[in-house]
Formats: C-alpha cells, sequence, structure tokens
C-alpha cells in the first residue's frame, strides 16, 4: 500500500491537524447517518430493509479489519454470526435470560470462537481461507448433532413473545456505530498502523519492534465479535434460530461481496459497498425473486474482473489526495 | 463385523476414486493457473446433470454420457478460460481473488441449475446386468465397480499423458516453473487454456461418476464436492497431481470407515477435522517432501 507520508514524518502538529479534519469529517458524516437511522421507526419507513442495512454494514465492516487490514480472508465468516445467534437463543429459551442481558454473551462468545481459531493465523493466503471454510462446516455440523434440547433441532429454537423490533432496530443502531468507531478508531490507531504493517510485510514488521502475534489477534478478535453480535440480534428481531439460515454460507458470501464491492482496506468502502448492494438486491428481490441467486453470483464475478479495488478504493486510485479525508 | 469392515474399504476405494478424480482435477487448475477453483463441485453436478438430460431425453446409457460430457466440459473449460483469466491475471493478488471470483461462479452457476433442474434431488434409474456382484464376502453394485473402473482407467490414462507426452511434460513443468518454460519457447497462454478445458473436462466426467456412484444429486451439492476437493487436494500437495490420487483414496477410506463405526454426521466432521489437522501440522500435504526439493 502507499506510504502515508505524513506518518513517516514526525511531524506531530501537522498530524494532529490531519486527525482533527478527519475526526470531524466522520462526526459529522456519522452525525448524519444515525439521525437517519433514529428516525426510521420514527417515520414509519422499511424498518425491515434499514435493519439488514445495518447488518450488512457492520458485518463487512468487521470483515474488512480481517481481509482489508490484517490480509486474512476468512471464507468461514458465518461461523462467528451463527455462533452468536445460537448463544443468544439458548440463553434466552433454555435459561431464560432477558435477551439484552444474552446480547453480551453472543459478543464474549465471538471472541472465545476467535481464540479457538487463532492458531489458524499463523497460515496464510489460500490456506487460512479453505481453513476457514472447514471450521465454520464444523461450527454448523456440531451444534446441528447437539441434543434437540439445547439447539432444538432441525425446527431451530424460537424465541416466542420476546419479539420488539423498534427495539431490536435500535440495538442493532448501537452495535452498528460501536463498530464503525471501533474501525474508524482502527485506521488511525498504533494498533491499526501496525496491522497494515504485518499484511504489508510481517518480517519487517517484526524487525522494527511490532509484536506480530499479539497485532493479529487483536485485530482478528475485532473482525470477531462484531458477527457474533450481528447474529444475536437478529435472532432476536426475526426471533427465530436455526442451523440453516445461522450457518448459511451465503451470509459469508454476501459479508464477502459488500465489502469488495466497496473496497477492501478503508474504512467507508465496506459502508458504501452495503448501501449500494443492499439497496440493489432490495430492488433486483422484487423484481426477480428466482433470479436473486443468479445475480449476486454474476454480480461477484463482474466485481473481481472489472472493479477488484471496489468503488472507493478505484476512487482513491483515482484521487490520491483525497485519501486524506476519506478514511 | 468384518463383513461390514470389508464393505467400508471396498466402498471407501470407489468413492475415494470418485474424490481422487475431482482432487486430481482441481490440483492440475491450480498448478497450473494459481486457480482455485470453488466452483469445481459445481463443474462435477453439471456433469451429473448432463449424465441425467441424455439419458431422460434421448434415453443414452450412463456410460455413452462420458465421451459427450468430457467434450461440453472441455469446450466450456476452453470459453471460460479466454472469457475469465485474461483480467484476472491482472489483479493485485490473482490466487485470493481466484477463490472470490469462483465463488461467485460456485453462487451462478447453481442458481442457473436450480432454475432449470429446481431444487429436488435427481438421480438415474439405469440398471446394471446384473445389479451387483460379489466381491470376496460382500456384494457390490455394478454401477459402482464400472464406476470405479472408469476412475482407474482415467486416472492411468492421465497419468500416462502427465509423465509420458510432451504436452503432458509441459504441464508438469508449467506447475514447477511457469516463468521458465516461456524460455524454452511453450506458448504458456495456450497451454493454461489447455489445462483449464482439460480439468474442466474431468470434473465433467467425474460428474458422471457421481451419478453411478452416489444415489442422488442436486443443484446444492456441488460445495460438498469441492470442499471434498479441496481437502484432497491440500492432503496431497497443492499442485501435486500424484498426491492428489493418493489422498483422494486415503480419504474415500477415511470416510467410509468412519462411516461404518461413528454416526454419519460424525463422519462428516471427520473429514474437516483432517483437513484442518493436515493444513496446520503439515501445510505442504502428506507428499509435501517432493514439492520442497
Amino acid at each position: 500500500m502507499q506510504a502515508d507520508a505524513r506518518t513517516t514524518a514526525p511531524r506531530a502538529a501537522e498530524r494532529e491537524a490531519a486527525d482533527r479534519v478527519y475526526f470531524t469529517l466522520a462526526a459529522l458524516i456519522g452525525g448524519v447517518v444515525s439521525v437517519y437511522f433514529l428516525l426510521v421507526p420514527v417515520l414509519d419507513l422499511n424498518l425491515a430493509f434499514h435493519f439488514y442495512l445495518m447488518l450488512w454494514i457492520t458485518m463487512a465492516s468487521a470483515f474488512n479489519v480481517a481481509a482489508g487490514f490484517s490480509g486474512y480472508m476468512p471464507f468461514g465468516f458465518v461461523a462467528f454470526y451463527g455462533v452468536g445467534a445460537f448463544t443468544t437463543a439458548i440463553l434466552v429459551k433454555n435459561l431464560g435470560f432477558p435477551v439484552l442481558v444474552a446480547l453480551p454473551f453472543s459478543g464474549a462468545a465471538g471472541v472465545v470462537l476467535g481464540l479457538l481459531f487463532a492458531p489458524t493465523l499463523r497460515l496464510s493466503g489460500i490456506y487460512f481461507a479453505i481453513v476457514s471454510l472447514a471450521l465454520a462446516s464444523i461450527c454448523r455440523l456440531v451444534i446441528t448433532n447437539m441434543p434437540e434440547e439445547i439447539t432444538g433441532g432441525s425446527f431451530g429454537l424460537q424465541l416466542g413473545s420476546r419479539a420488539e423490533p423498534v427495539l431490536s432496530f435500535y440495538v442493532m443502531m448501537g452495535v452498528m456505530l460501536v463498530a464503525l468507531g471501533s474501525i474508524l478508531w482502527l485506521s488511525r490507531s498504533r494498533l491499526g498502523k501496525a496491522l497494515r504493517a504485518v499484511r504489508d510485510d510481517a518480517e519487517a514488521a517484526d524487525m522494527m519492534g511490532v509484536n506480530v502475534t499479539r497485532v493479529r489477534l487483536y485485530g482478528w478478535l475485532i473482525a470477531a465479535v462484531f458477527p457474533a453480535l450481528c447474529g444475536g440480534v437478529e435472532a432476536w428481531y426475526t426471533n427465530v434460530v436455526d442451523t440453516e439460515t445461522a450457518f448459511n454460507t451465503l451470509i459469508t458470501a454476501k459479508t464477502v461481496i459488500y465489502a469488495v464491492a466497496g473496497g477492501l482496506g478503508t474504512v467507508t468502502g465496506p459502508i458504501v459497498g452495503s448501501v449500494v448492494m443492499v439497496w440493489l438486491d432490495e430492488l433486483i428481490w422484487r423484481q426477480f425473486p428466482l433470479l436473486n441467486l443468479l445475480i449476486l453470483g454474476v454480480a461477484t464475478v463482474l466485481l473481481v474482473l472489472f472493479l477488484p479495488r471496489g468503488l472507493v478504493g478505484t476512487l482513491l486510485r483515482r484521487r490520491p489526495q483525497w485519501r486524506r479525508y476519506i478514511p | 463385523m468384518e463383513i461390514l469392515i470389508l464393505n467400508g474399504l471396498i466402498n471407501g476405494l470407489i468413492v475415494g476414486g470418485v474424490y481422487a478424480l475431482i482432487g486430481l482435477s482441481l490440483t492440475l487448475l491450480y498448478g497450473v493457473l494459481r486457480i482455485v477453483n470453488f466452483a469445481h463441485g459445481e463443474f462435477v453436478i453439471g456433469g451429473a446433470f448432463v449424465a441425467y438430460v441424455l439419458f431422460n431425453a434421448l434415453g443414452v446409457p450412463p456410460l455413452l454420457a462420458l465421451p459427450v460430457a468430457a467434450a461440453v466440459f472441455f469446450a466450456l473449460g476452453w470459453i471460460g478460460y479466454y472469457l475469465l483469466m485474461p483480467r484476472l491475471s491482472r489483479s493485485d493478488d490473482p490466487e485470493i481473488m481466484s477463490f472470490l471470483m469462483m465463488y461467485g461462479m460456485s453462487i451462478a452457476l447453481a442458481a442457473v441449475m436450480l432454475l432449470v433442474f429446481e431444487a429436488d434431488s435427481r438421480s438415474i434409474d439405469y440398471a446394471f446386468e446384473p445389479i451387483s456382484m460379489q466381491v470376496g464376502l460382500v456384494y457390490v453394485s455394478t454401477a459402482r465397480l464400472v464406476a470405479f473402473g472408469i476412475a482407474v482407467a482415467i486416472a492411468a490414462a492421465l497419468t500416462w499423458f502427465l509423465f509420458g507426452t510432451l504436452p503432458g511434460k509441459a504441464l508438469r513443468a508449467a506447475i514447477m516453473n511457469r516463468e521458465a518454460i516461456q524460455i524454452i519457447g511453450v506458448d504458456v497462454v495456450k497451454l493454461s487454456a489447455f489445462a483449464f478445458a482439460l480439468a474442466t473436462a474431468i470434473a465433467g466426467v467425474t460428474g458422471v461418476l457421481v451419478a453411478l456412484v452416489f444415489p442422488a444429486f442436486n443443484p446444492f451439492s456441488g460445495a460438498e464436492y469441492a470442499i471434498i476437493g479441496f481437502i484432497v487436494v491440500v492432503m496431497g500437495g497443492l499442485g501435486n497431481p500424484v498426491g492428489a490420487l493418493l489422498a483422494g483414496i486415503l480419504y474415500g477410506l477415511a470416510e467410509q470407515m468412519s462411516t461404518v463405526f461413528l454416526p454419519q454426521a460424525m463422519a462428516q466432521i471427520v473429514g474437516f477435522a483432517i483437513l484442518v489437522a493436515v493444513i496446520l501440522i503439515r501445510p505442504t500435504g502428506i507428499l509435501g517432501w517432493r514439492a520442497q526439493r
């Protein structure tokens, strides 16, 4: 990646000024977007559409921490989502937890799963991708084969009368804002710079005194916690969890495609990608429900062939000076 | 118990033969082109559907569907190569991008098959005479034995091709060092197109065998075969054809033997666990020492 000239020159004042512009811009845009989403239930706009828009923004952004910042392609990303969904569902249904108490446990489950998968971080490229895929399948099979009284077997778990669409909508919004805030912070923090350095050249980063293993692990855990939370909130929103939908590979597919469509490695990329693609998806789904899968697949192929850096990535390549203001 | 074990061994060999062919074509693609073909399973199921259509619409028996599937998929692969690869090779990280692109391809192909054939599981009601044969103590269906014979024949033919003929040697050379063979004057674009077409053709033929060996297939079974293909390829060492053949047989045996001793779902977990263990412990595959030299 292009080295950021300002970070190499030790001019603290200039860097602070740039940071100020950057965070002011982010706060402004974030404020406008928050107000918009806050008003969705009030103005009676399409609640489901906006709920899933926020869910995909969060998923794609978290995926971006692994794929864009750290250089890992977790093609089994759905594992975190599914385990998060089942954690909330099991706690609520079997142990009688209130939903809002159960949700943090979903996040914790994501972190635990991330720690369990951490040994795979020493793999790279295609090996990592394949192992990640296999681990997701193992998670699905293990949960599918757990006793029916815990996971509900093939019928799944119904959360019953706990549905609160508007409240879960706002909780999803909270998760999204926390995710975006963390990633915005990450992109400017020491950890974020260390992650990128390790991604580009692990040996060189090691020589410069970066603790490669620890930096990779931190990045990985940030990428793991948010999809697990998304799974938990979605389980609450739809009121039902089963292995077929919670571990559907399409969840990984959509996450990856939305993130790549916007551009990996930038904070705004996955957001732009999700907004554009979810909107397109809604448009296509309404018009041709049968062709939805086909179009999703073809869109992926075309994206890789013609826009491999994504919308934001391509824009930044054309206008490198904008890098300063577009995170 | 002995009969069960014997049964597991024979079925393991037969299923392993199919897996070996899937792995062989997948490893050829990776070796020559550095493409990680997630859509390989859909190519295989596509071959099964070719046999299905030929049998149900025209009454062509599965054995005669083999050359048709080979020809159709060879042509498709050739066209596909020129449509996809030139642009893909220009991206920043072609290897991981190929995985992503083929992921999309896999979704698209599965969707096309779903639109044409719908989600029901299909099988070919073709019966061989006699319907099963005795092998030692156990009875095995003739279709499975025939499929195994074909798999062995194809593997033998490919081994002869790769090790005994000039184009085959060029392919192996391309796996070892893509730059060097261009200096000797090999047209690497044509060779890659040929490799892509050949791998696709093998996948299509394997699909016909899948229709003979396994009870049923549907548009969504592709992903399973792709994942099994990855397991086999990684176990055998990426880009190592001989390793893929061995690993295919081994994996088939392991899978069938674990269905003897474990419940069905556990057997699947065993397969994935083998994959993860092999990659973590010995990332160069079971024949890895050869690749390193």
